[in-house]
């Protein structure tokens, strides 16, 4: 406790003459002072009662009062949000008949950091400004102005404080003594904007963080970094780390909801700020607020049905099932990723490596190149890991497979498995165009080529998820950096293992056949494969950018091809058509290239949905249990080929879709192709950070988690429990 | 040393669980109520989950605040008599940081609390602020109840006027009787989030 301050408190209540509030005996904390005049002065304040009336008072002139309060260093008070914690500054003043106050005219507030926590406040002298209205009968020769003021000031410690002052302004001369104390407040309070309907200023909810575009801003402010101050409290958590940038004139900045937000507001009045200028805009809400307290408005017997569910253990994975231990999470991380090489993502490259282990004759180099490809698979994941754990904590929402929510990452594999193919099919050799010394490097050292086939390995892999990897991944992302990449690091290691240990044991090499002209042919066969993972890939482009995107990557790939071709000529055909070639290509990169990476609007094509599927969107799920219907979600991305799979085959199964149909259960399909951090927040709190994700929600039970790799079985099993 | 452990992990669960910044890893009203073990002034452990099928409160505190003072009037004495007696649980947490001036040692916060004829279950010590962070917990006071299936049912102020003034407690609505007698009746809590006022908890550094 402030003893310091007690002393005071109570030596300022002793020489106040009266004091006419019960809480000051009771609570000697309380500096409830009594003055007789416009000044009150505390152990951490001076407290003033001001007023700005140039042309005296009287109807239609400008009359203005005001408390100016400068704190003692460190010491604040606090905005009309106050943020995490304080209140805000109260005046309360009793007005003659004929005066009409206004409100507080808030000069904009600085965000002042406590620890984890965060207020909106002054530091310093602020003026908090009452605009008044006089009526036309008033007539009296002054205007007297009683007010009682209550303010919290903190420092460490906060200590709320009272005051009661009063002033009287003459009516017929200049009351201006304070004209620059009220210049300086006005400067300080944020300009209006209006928001024109036309412009696109908006506030959107996505799970729980909000995405606000502000179109209307000054033109001076474009591209500096913004000071944010939401009047509306208890929505968002000031203190948490958000973010900010320009698309052109547009400000946007993506802000995290608090966990235990109050209020759901149609249209949010917010300040922005650069240095001394600041600007309030009443910005509309688009998009629905997530429920904040859907469980506690189920009826008690629900409840009650609720904890028998739990108790009973019958599902399979229950979203509880979260409580996986570092260890678990290690082993199924590693499980999965021995599992990815029977995945159709990781089989041609796991092809291409059984030939040149054919090709290796002697025991120790077969094993060099087992450890190289470990080491290339392992790092490789550890360095997706830690981009996407260094973009989440940049406050971006991404979970695994986020790279392929890129055009750009998805054209880059197709070019990439174009040049495999074309090599694999005899168009070339890498050594007739690479620089002699790095043919050469690749030919003479084993170990590298080794290394980057894991990488290869590890990029080809993304696009699939593995049974019990979606739970390990799930549980990484929310683990200290260090835990997380070993997470990541076990799946590369299992992923290696099986081609590790085939190189370890002599007898598997003795198993295969020797080398021969069939390799040539085995080779030539594995193009195929290669070329069906362009379509694939083009496939998926072309839900990101549509129709034309899809088209000019293919129209892009035609002219690489030919540029390979031309350049495996000799002689002058070489010179004229690689010439023209690598012009054609050029010219079509800078003239079409740019409509690979630009993406679709959503709504579109890429979101035709299968009859009897709805598109998912944050808060539907709520609405259908809260109306007593079970409801099937499939968090699915295009890129994901196990997504793809279960699509095409359980989720497509007839029985599967009459067990839906009798259960009268609502099918939502959600779709996370491109990034939507509405839908990574909806899988966070299912505790994974991929796709795919199968739950089932029933009406007051806890949702249930089923497989990856999803059966029929299993989905008839869990139907036929609803 | 085993229940830092238990704790640690639980910490990271819930950090899971809502998949937020660690630091604002807030337990959120309708889902489960974030587990967690503790330490009493007398050095009794409680477990959070020990207290499945019945109603718990937990209540941050700090003797220093005037808000906290301002309800210590009788009020929160009054509070915690009438539901204890109904067979709530009722924790008071102390998460003030040892290095704060309003920091009390476990002997002199019992002793506060003999003074004050609390009549809270245990008062929970919460130095590292770790029980405090997990449930966002912001203000003293700052209150929030459990329900007996262990679902976060109320998170906030502990009554409608944010105020220091005692004369103002008569006229507010008091949010955590509201809330206890619904629940108690087995009726669904009506105002379950509510914004709290008083004094920031003074968290340890992080």
């Amino acid at each position: 406790m402030n003893f310091r301050f007690l002393k005071n408190a109570l030596l300022f209540i002793a020489a106040c003459a009266h004091i006419h509030w019960a809480i000051a005996q009771v609570n000697p904390l309380n500096g409830v002072v009594k003055a007789a005049g416009s000044v009150v002065a505390t152990d951490q304040v001076r407290a003033e009662l001001l007023a700005f009336a140039p042309d005296g008072v009287g109807p239609g002139k400008q009359v203005w009062v005001g408390l100016q309060i400068a704190h003692q260093p460190q010491w604040h008070t606090y905005w009309k949000n106050s943020g995490d914690s304080g209140l805000p500054t109260v005046l309360e003043f009793k007005w003659p008949a004929g005066i009409d106050p206004g409100e507080i005219a808030w000069p904009t507030p600085k965000k002042i950091p406590i620890g984890t926590l965060a207020n909106y406040g002054y530091e310093g002298t602020v003026l908090l400004p009452v605009p008044l209205t006089v009526a036309q009968n008033f007539t009296g020769s002054q205007l007297d102005i009683k007010l009682k003021a209550a303010w919290l000031v903190c420092k460490k410690e906060c200590i709320p404080q009272e005051g009661d002052f009063a002033l009287s302004i003459p009516a017929k001369s200049s009351t201006a003594i304070s004209a620059a104390a009220f210049q300086a407040a006005f400067d300080a309070t944020p300009k209006l904007i209006k928001t024109n309907a036309s412009q696109s200023s908006l506030i959107e909810v996505t799970g729980n963080t909000i995405k606000i575009s502000l179109s209307d801003l000054p033109a001076a402010l474009t591209g500096k970094t913004l000071a944010f101050f939401p009047e509306t409290g208890n929505v968002i958590e000031p203190a948490a780390p958000w973010t900010q940038g320009w698309q052109g004139k547009v400000w946007t900045a993506q802000i995290p909801l608090s966990g235990q937000r109050t209020d759901s507001p149609s249209v949010m009045p917010v300040v922005v700020a650069l240095d001394t200028t600041a600007y309030r805009i009443e910005v509309p809400v688009k998009g629905q607020w997530p429920q904040v307290a859907a469980a506690v408005q189920v009826a008690p017997a629900l409840e009650a049905a609720l904890k028998a569910n739990a108790s009973s253990g019958a599902a399979p994975i229950q979203a509880s099932a979260t409580a996986l231990t570092f260890w678990a999470a290690l082993l199924g991380a590693f499980i999965g990723g021995m599992m990815l090489n029977l995945m159709p993502c990781v089989f041609p490259v796991l092809a291409i490596k059984v030939v040149s282990f054919v090709k290796v004759k002697d025991q120790r180099t077969r094993v060099t190149s087992g450890l190289a490809y470990t080491a290339g698979v392992t790092l490789s994941f550890l360095a997706l890991g830690a981009l996407l754990l260094g973009l989440r904590a940049a406050g971006e929402q991404l979970g695994w497979g986020f790279q392929l929510q890129s055009p750009a990452v998805v054209a880059g594999l197709a070019v990439l498995f174009t040049l495999l193919g074309l090599n694999l099919a005899g168009l070339f050799e890498f050594g007739n165009f690479l620089p002699s010394r790095v043919a050469s490097l690749q030919v003479k050292n084993p170990t590298v080529d080794s290394f980057l086939s894991g990488v290869l390995g590890t990029a080809v892999a993304s696009p699939c998820t593995a049974p019990f990897m979606g739970a390990s991944l799930g549980y990484a992302v929310g683990l200290p950096a260090v835990q997380a990449l070993a997470v990541f690091a076990a799946i590369g290691l299992g992923m290696a293992l099986p081609y590790l240990a085939a190189s370890a044991v002599p007898a598997v090499a003795r198993l295969l056949p020797r080398p021969g002209p069939w390799m040539v042919t085995f080779k030539q066969l594995m193009a195929f494969p290669m070329f069906a993972t362009v379509v694939w890939l083009v496939w998926v482009l072309g839900q990101q950018s549509g129709i034309d995107g899809a088209g000019t990557l293919l129209g892009l790939l035609v002219l690489m091809a030919l540029v390979i071709w031309a350049l495996t000529l000799r002689g002058r055909a070489r010179a004229v058509i690689a010439t023209l070639s690598v012009a054609a290509g050029a010219y079509g990169i800078w003239a079409v290239g740019p409509s690979i990476t630009k993406l679709q609007e959503p709504g579109s094509a890429s979101h035709a949905l299968t009859r009897g599927w709805q598109a998912w969107e944050p808060g539907r799920v709520d609405q259908l249990t809260a109306s007593g219907q079970s409801v099937f979600v499939d968090f699915t991305a295009a890129w994901c080929v196990t997504c793809q799979y279960n699509k095409k085959t359980t989720l497509s199964n007839p029985s599967v879709l009459a067990d839906f149909e009798t259960k009268k259960v609502a099918l939502l399909r959600a779709d996370w192709t491109r990034r939507d951090p509405a839908v990574t927040a909806a899988l966070t709190q299912l505790g994974r950070s991929g796709v795919p994700v199968y739950v089932i929600y029933k009406p007051g039970r806890a949702p249930v988690l089923l497989s990856e790799i999803l059966s029929v079985e299993d989905v008839r099993a869990e139907l036929a429990k609803l | 040393m085993l229940n830092r452990r238990t704790f640690a992990s639980s910490v990271a669960l819930a950090a899971l669980a809502t998949g937020t910044h660690p630091a604002h890893a807030a337990a959120a009203v309708g889902q489960a109520a974030p587990d967690f073990t503790a330490t009493d002034a007398l050095g009794r452990t409680h477990k959070l989950s020990d207290f499945k099928g019945k109603h718990v409160v937990l209540e941050w505190t700090n003797p220093g605040c005037p808000f906290v003072v301002k309800h210590y009037s009788g009020n929160m004495q009054a509070l915690q008599s009438e539901f204890t007696g109904k067979g709530v649980v009722w924790l008071s947490v102390n998460s003030t940081v040892k290095e704060s001036r309003d920091y009390l040692s476990p002997a002199k916060l019992m002793a506060w609390k003999a003074e004050k004829k609390a009549a809270a279950t245990a008062v929970l010590m919460d130095e590292s602020g770790q029980i405090g962070q997990l449930y966002g917990a912001k203000t003293t006071p700052h209150m929030y109840i459990i329900n007996p299936q262990g679902v976060l049912a109320y998170a906030g102020a502990i009554d409608s006027v944010a105020s220091s003034r005692v004369e103002d407690i008569k006229t507010a609505t008091n949010y955590v009787r509201q809330g206890l007698t619904e629940a108690l009746g087995g009726k669904p809590i009506s105002v379950a989030s509510t914004r709290s006022y008083g004094c920031f908890i003074k968290y340890k550094d992080v």
